[in-house]
């Protein structure tokens, strides 16, 4: 998964420069693709909401996409290892104009949950037998 | 307005230490309902996909597309997975959020609706037609 940061780099691009880099990333995309690489891949609004605390009683305005660690997209990969993974995100046109990008391993299991594999198990289990109920009921 | 109107939503849940320090009938409990909730989503048809992301990762950034380890493995911003939704509004989409099960233990999510067209895009074609404010001419 690629994480695209700080989706403002526009700021202080002629329009000119603007095009040009835009058409750079959608040659790039477009090359990706090509190649069988891109899975998922979008753009993400300007606007949202956090939701914080129990049942989610706090729902606040933001993230403020202006700034540098506000996530303005994503890019679900189809790599080989982290190094492929990594020299795409390397050949992202715009990271010159001040974007970072972050790439992270994607995980059937949640790192917290592998923490503690015996509750998972348990989990599991608890869950089979749900479905075992819900097929012998049907 | 048809009533079929279906909206993209990405939930990104941030902080990846909000498992230390609960008893073990606790994580039992988040475990078990996290788990539960992803699957009554996926089966309502309101989840279509979501992954766990790995710890550890790598940023790239700058002209020397210098490549640092990151994000920092242990922090409340980062980001430890996500899910992708296909709901009515964004109002059902907070609703989602509101009921994931590590809230009550420092769990944030972030909601943000996916984009047919990339803001920057978006600001290319207002700039275009100029109506750009603070443009420069």
């Amino acid at each position: 998964m690629l994480l695209f940061r700080g989706p403002h780099w526009d700021k202080g691009l002629s329009e000119g420069e603007l095009h040009q880099a835009l058409d750079r990333v959608m040659a790039w995309f477009d090359g990706l693709s090509a190649r069988g690489k891109v899975k998922a891949a979008q753009p993400l609004g300007t606007e949202g909401r956090t939701i914080s605390g129990t049942n989610g009683r706090f729902v606040v305005d933001g993230p403020f996409t202006e700034t540098k660690e506000a996530v303005g997209g994503y890019l679900l990969l189809q790599a080989d290892n982290l190094e492929e993974a990594v020299q795409i995100a390397r050949s992202m046109p715009t990271l010159q104009y001040g974007i970072s990008v972050e790439v992270r391993p994607t995980l059937a299991e949640c790192p917290i949950f592998e923490r503690h594999p015996e509750i998972v198990q348990r989990a599991k289990e608890r869950a089979g037998r749900a479905d075992q109920l819900v097929a012998s009921a049907a | 307005m048809s009533a079929t109107t279906t909206t993209d939503y990405l939930l990104l849940f941030r902080g990846n230490v909000w498992d230390r320090g609960l008893s073990p009938a606790q994580l039992q409990k988040v475990v078990s309902d996290w788990m539960a909730w992803f699957e009554r989503l996926k089966a309502e048809g309101k989840c279509t996909g979501g992954h766990p992301l790995e710890e550890q990762g790598k940023v790239i950034s700058g002209k020397q597309r210098t490549v640092a380890d990151g994000p920092f493995a242990e922090s409340k911003e980062a980001i430890g997975g996500y899910f992708y939704l296909t709901v009515a509004d964004e109002k059902e989409a907070i609703e989602i959020a509101k009921q994931c099960p590590g809230l009550e233990y420092g769990a944030v999510v972030e909601v943000r609706p996916v984009a047919d067209v990339c803001s920057v895009k978006q600001r290319a074609v207002e700039y275009s037609k100029g109506e750009l404010v603070g443009a420069p001419a």
